[in-house]
């Protein structure tokens, strides 16, 4: 197979970064040994309680908790941006009030209409 | 009347002086003898528009199928309250199944109500229950925030609508509803007039809710157990929505100008409340902002005051409140098994609980409004008054109604279809008790595609 070349426009993976496996402090390394003693604890914790035959109630995802929390909280953290203030004023102030016109110069119209005689009722019931 | 309200308020010193291992089955009977009595009120002549009148209550075509839905869900809530009160002291059961029983009563006494300040101290006092309720027994500890929205928002709202009724009382004389319907219209022609309409209304509209005061309601709905949350879904917004139907014949003529900001208010809130309905991760989240969103569609109803919105206000209530209440129900089941509200963490349930899955199926095509169930008849009824008020509501209405489609179908298949999350080892199976409350939930609703005359209102 022909040489590993870089793809002119993507950028390199990181499993393929020579820094990755090259050049490395032993700080780094020991961080990075410490890093996966955690990631193998959780991976036993998790499995520990996913094969404990007593147990009967989901287990509890700390991630899951935090995500929904931030997902139900979000007025706490709400700060006004162009962006935030530009929806908001899209979504919820501009549509009353193009309604407000929308309806009130249709059910005008139907008003004059009426008080002209000239509404044609097409859809009446009673006649 | 009194046939159904003696046996209410004897409840009372039942659930507080039975022995502790009949408490649960005792209420239970009681309950459900009391309202096959209500049934009773279900003979309504059209002739005569009161029926059953005694000095201060009576019932009316408006008021019977709310009274109705009101004593069934007595039962229900004793049903479904059962299993998560099992581990309380029994003083505490006592105390909870009497906060439901004095909420039954002020209900009862709410909705045939003929004089209006009695509506509103009850519609006021069944504030109270409700709170204790949901802040008490409710399982997280923003239960506090929920009771706080709660309670200050529909005091803030109604609040104005006492002032509103004592100055009606002043100029009219009375406030009987018997006579109020025969009284000359009001000259409501100056500023102070409209302020005088607006405290009229708001009061009602914040416990409907309408889009803009909505806020209190998901919180409340999610914090609240599960006999919370029924009786808030499916009588306490109906609450709302029969006290503006009352007011409105003394609100003429100001109501032709005046509906506009709310008559949008709403029929947006259904539009924005079913889109968030699609991005809730909550389960009791959702179903609480469905909520919101079919009470906007009867909100604009009412406040377009034509014969037709009228009924279809009255179906879709009647109808909601029993589809609301059995998809609370449902939610509750989850909860009960998973202790957790999430959504993505109880799925895939069809191969686990089949039959309930038949029940989940059934109140998601009821909250889609599938025909012919009372929740379409409700809703065509509405969308097609509204169109003939005028026909670009229909833009609103029916992208609604997509909508709901949408985010009923997206609750069923979130919490039904797709594989098993892998640490879900072990669910209890389907209790005999949740099949039972689950069939007393859509059993009224099935059969009252047969006889919808019942919940019709006024039209013949």
């Amino acid at each position: 197979m022909a040489d590993y070349r870089e793809a002119p426009l993507a950028t390199r993976p990181q499993t393929l970064d020579p820094n990755e496996y090259f050049n490395l402090s032993p700080e780094y390394r020991r961080a990075e040994e410490a890093r996966a003693g955690i990631r193998a604890n959780l991976k036993r914790q998790y499995q520990t309680q996913l094969n404990n035959p007593h147990r009967n109630e989901l287990i509890e995802d700390p991630a899951l908790t935090r995500w929904v929390y931030a997902r139900t909280n979000p007025y706490p953290h709400f700060r006004a941006t162009t962006k935030t203030s530009l929806l908001g004023a899209l979504f919820g102030v501009a549509p009353l009030f193009i309604l407000y016109c929308v309806f009130k110069t249709d059910r005008d119209r139907k008003e004059e209409q009426i008080k002209n005689g000239t509404l044609e009722r097409k859809f009446t019931l009673s006649s | 009347m009194l046939k159904v309200l003696f046996p209410t308020i004897m409840l009372l010193p039942l659930t507080w002086l039975c022995p502790q291992k009949k408490l649960w089955s005792l209420t239970l009977l009681y309950s459900l003898m009391i309202s096959f009595l209500s049934l009773l009120w279900l003979k309504m002549p059209l002739q005569t528009n009161w029926t059953h009148l005694n000095l201060y209550m009576a019932t009316d075509h408006l008021s019977t199928p709310l009274l109705v839905l009101t004593c069934w869900l007595l039962p229900l809530m004793i049903i479904a309250s059962q299993n998560h009160m099992s581990q309380e002291p029994i003083n505490r059961q006592r105390t909870f199944i009497l906060l439901l029983t004095s909420l039954q009563i002020f209900l009862i006494l709410a909705f045939s109500a003929t004089e209006m300040i009695m509506f509103y101290v009850m519609f006021e006092a069944t504030l109270i229950p409700t709170l204790f309720i949901i802040t008490r027994w409710g399982n997280q500890t923003e239960r506090l925030n929920a009771g706080t929205y709660f309670l200050f928002y529909t005091l803030a709202g109604s609040l104005p609508l006492l002032v509103a009724l004592l100055l009606l009382q002043n100029s009219v004389g009375t406030l009987s509803l018997l006579t109020l319907q025969f009284t000359n219209p009001l000259p409501l022609s100056s500023y102070a007039d409209k302020i005088w309409w607006t405290g009229c209304l708001l009061a009602f509209l914040v416990k409907m809710p309408l889009y803009g005061t909505h806020l209190w309601l998901p919180k409340a709905h999610v914090e609240a157990p599960i006999a919370g949350s029924m009786i808030l879904a499916a009588v306490l917004l109906k609450l709302g929505g029969y006290g503006m139907m009352r007011i409105m014949l003394m609100l003429e003529p100001l109501t032709k100008e005046l509906s506009y900001p709310f008559i949008i208010l709403a029929l947006w809130g259904v539009i924005m409340t079913s889109s968030i309905c699609l991005r809730q991760t909550d389960l009791k989240s959702l179903i609480a902002y469905s909520s919101v969103s079919h009470m906007g569609l009867v909100a604009a109803a009412i406040l377009i005051q034509t014969p037709w919105s009228f009924t279809g206000a009255l179906i879709l209530m009647i109808a909601h409140g029993l589809t609301s209440s059995a998809l609370f129900c449902l939610a509750n089941t989850n909860y009960e098994r998973t202790h957790s509200r999430t959504m993505v963490l109880a799925r895939g349930l069809q191969m686990v609980l089949p039959i309930m899955t038949t029940w989940w199926f059934l109140a998601s095509l009821a909250n889609l409004a599938l025909p012919p169930l009372p929740n379409l008849m409700g809703e065509i009824m509405i969308v097609t008054s509204l169109f003939n008020w005028s026909p670009w509501t229909l833009l609103l209405t029916g992208l609604g109604m997509l909508i709901t489609a949408g985010y009923s179908l997206y609750m069923f298949l979130m919490t039904q279809r797709g594989p098993i999350p892998n640490h879900i080892i072990s669910l209890n199976p389907t209790h005999t008790r949740e099949h039972l409350l689950i069939t007393l939930h859509l059993i009224p609703l099935l059969l009252l595609i047969l006889k919808p005359e019942l919940i019709w209102g006024w039209t013949a």
